[in-house]
């Protein structure tokens, strides 16, 4: 097995006197679909922002490619390749599909002056190639006329072209139309064979475990078990999330 | 693990997948071909964007007064070139540019009551410095003090994160009061440094227009340029729009409101200097000024753009800013009385912002 692309090493995140997380490591491995599950309050979204360089983590070691990195911080992961796709605030609903793509890494002459057919043109192949999505006109067409799940992948799309390397996703199936998740699930599985790798932050284990190579349950802050999808169970993660490490241990108990 | 390497173009999410959102394959582009065609196309996302609704609802107006006028040249003197030079081309402008200054700021998400007092402010310092050392430094001077102005206001708003509303309004007192402090209470007045080149640069009468509908133009065509088509104001429309999306891709939202609120203050600068030529002479502490406030914010809704951010034109502004202007023009014109002037005024602001909100839904 080559180098994880990104692994965490005893990440501790304190606000005030509450700790948040305490000691986690994990890795994620190059074109692997990671599972992070959890209750709400298990640290899940503070792990993400530490991972996508928004927070400082109180301590802990980021190793990408097997490089220390310093410091997480937002010009790194961007430089890095790695992107959050937030479940409800991706896009900018006000502003077209192409605007949306081009977002912060517009095309332009060197008066900063916008290429727009080149970046509706850009974005149109984008619609075609990556994610093939009916319904969608034209790039020109405003965020806010597309549906959830076409949102999400115009997103997803957005990521792809750009060539990040580390997609996260926060809670991206919670306000999706049951199809709309079937289609999501299945970028994610196209996704791997790419390269990409991503993260599903989600509490809906049934679709965790349809795509996920490898799971980590979170609990108080904790990681209470982390495990491929082979060496594990529905039962078994339904088990860490509701209970957390007594339910696991119980589970185990009596599954043995 | 895939051993695959990244970095392969050409489709690759293309399995097909269960739901009627997803297909094989789309035609590139959904563009017709016929002249008409692409015109309906291009018409459909033009919709509900702010600009095209309120432009018909201007050229509707424009056309019953110039019919009015024609019929009646006496009657309703709206081509007279007085009416014209002196009062269209003068007041358009002026409400124009402070409206696109108050539209880029709501655009960004913020808002800055404090416009009036800027407008005070700025004008004194531009009186005195001209009066003291000369026009060039003297419109250098007011400008600086817009940005000034809306730059304390801007860090305010962005590092407390207090709701524009309140600090701004707060704000405003104190600008207001700041020109008492530099000027006393007694009127600052151009005298001799009126004469020339500051007359002609900003308030000459060339018989149909003045000098401020050529700034309005020019100030029209780069804001439309740095709003619509340059990065930065793609920037200001994703922070207003969506901050959380914005930062997530790595935009500095803070930055960008704070140049939000530079942009502000220079065009609210240069619009005290038209006001301070146009009439002479600035009242410190007065009220005259704070009327643009609200009419400001009040052209750009009216010209489409969102109280919540994200959403706005730099045409539908203009555009607005001229139909207030010229309501208010038609009722003067038309001999109303003074109270009813702004009681209709404040009805068509009403009508245009419930309009908008209509439309908004219609947008594509």
């Amino acid at each position: 097995m080559s180098e994880a692309l990104l692994r965490i090493e005893g990440v501790s995140k304190k606000y005030g006197p509450n700790t948040v997380l305490k000691d986690v490591s994990f890795e994620i491995g190059k074109g692997e679909v990671v599972g992070l599950l959890g209750d709400n309050g298990a640290g899940k979204s503070t792990l993400v922002k530490i991972m996508s360089g928004v927070v400082d983590s109180t301590v802990g070691d980021f190793f990408w490619d097997g490089q220390k990195i310093e410091k997480m911080n937002r010009n790194v992961t961007e430089k890095l390749g790695v992107e959050t796709i937030f479940q409800d605030s991706a896009l900018v609903p006000q502003m077209t599909i192409t605007r949306n793509i081009f977002m912060g890494r517009e095309v332009t002459n060197r008066f900063g002056f916008m290429k727009m057919k080149e970046m509706d043109a850009v974005a149109a192949e984008v619609l075609d190639s990556v994610v093939t999505i009916e319904g969608i006109k034209s790039p020109k067409q405003l965020v806010s006329s597309l549906s959830g799940g076409q949102a999400q992948a115009v997103a997803i799309a957005r990521a792809v072209h750009f060539k990040r390397s580390l997609l996260i996703l926060d809670e991206p199936t919670s306000a999706l139309a049951v199809r709309a998740t079937e289609a999501l699930l299945g970028y994610l599985t196209q996704l791997k064979g790419e390269g990409v790798s991503s993260v599903l932050v989600t509490h809906n284990l049934h679709h965790a475990f349809q795509v996920c190579d490898r799971h980590i349950v979170m609990n108080h802050g904790k990681k209470i078990l982390d495990a491929r999808r082979e060496d594990t169970s529905v039962e078994e993660l339904t088990a860490a999330v509701v209970e957390g490490a007594v339910g696991l241990a119980r589970f185990r108990e009596g599954s043995f | 693990m895939s051993d695959k390497t990244p970095g392969r173009r050409g489709p690759i999410l293309e399995v097909p997948l269960p739901t009627e959102a997803i297909s094989l394959k789309r035609k590139p582009s959904g563009e017709p071909d016929s002249l008409f065609g692409r015109m309906n196309y291009n018409l459909q996302f033009i919709r509900g964007r702010g600009a095209l609704e309120i432009s018909i609802v201007l050229i509707v107006l424009l056309a019953g007064y110039v019919t009015a006028s024609l019929i009646s040249p006496t009657g309703f003197a709206f081509l007279n070139p007085n009416n014209l030079s002196g009062v269209i081309s003068q007041s358009v402008p002026v409400l124009a540019i402070l409206g696109l200054a108050a539209g880029i700021l709501m655009i960004a998400g913020e808002f800055d009551l404090s416009l009036g007092a800027n407008i005070t402010l700025s004008a004194i310092v531009f009186i005195k410095t001209s009066e003291a050392a000369g026009l060039w430094l003297g419109i250098a001077a007011g400008i600086a003090t817009g940005v000034a102005v809306a730059l304390v206001n801007g860090i305010i708003v962005v590092y407390t994160k207090i709701p524009s509303f309140i600090a701004t309004l707060g704000m405003s007192f104190f600008w207001m009061g700041a020109g008492i402090f530099i000027n006393g209470t007694s009127p600052a007045a151009l005298t001799t440094s009126r004469e020339g080149t500051m007359e002609y640069l900003f308030a000459h009468n060339f018989g149909s227009f003045r000098s401020q509908l050529v700034w309005l133009l020019i100030i029209g065509v780069l804001a439309w340029f740095f709003m619509h088509r340059h990065k930065l104001g793609n920037h200001i429309f994703a922070v207003g729009g969506n901050p959380a999306a914005a930062e997530a891709i790595s935009i500095k939202t803070k930055r960008v409101k704070l140049m939000s609120f530079a942009i502000f203050g220079g065009l609210v600068g240069f619009a005290a200097i038209l006001i301070a030529v146009r009439t002479s002479s600035i009242q410190p502490g007065g009220t005259a000024t704070e009327d643009f406030t609200l009419f400001a914010i009040a052209a750009a809704v009216v010209g489409g753009t969102s109280l919540t951010g994200g959403r706005g034109s730099v045409i539908g502004i203009i555009v607005g800013a001229a139909l207030i202007e010229l309501i208010r023009n038609g009722l003067l014109l038309a001999k109303a009385p003074g109270f009813y002037i702004t009681l209709f005024v404040g009805v068509t602001i009403v009508i245009a912002a419930i309009f908008n909100k209509l439309m908004e839904g219609k947008a594509r």
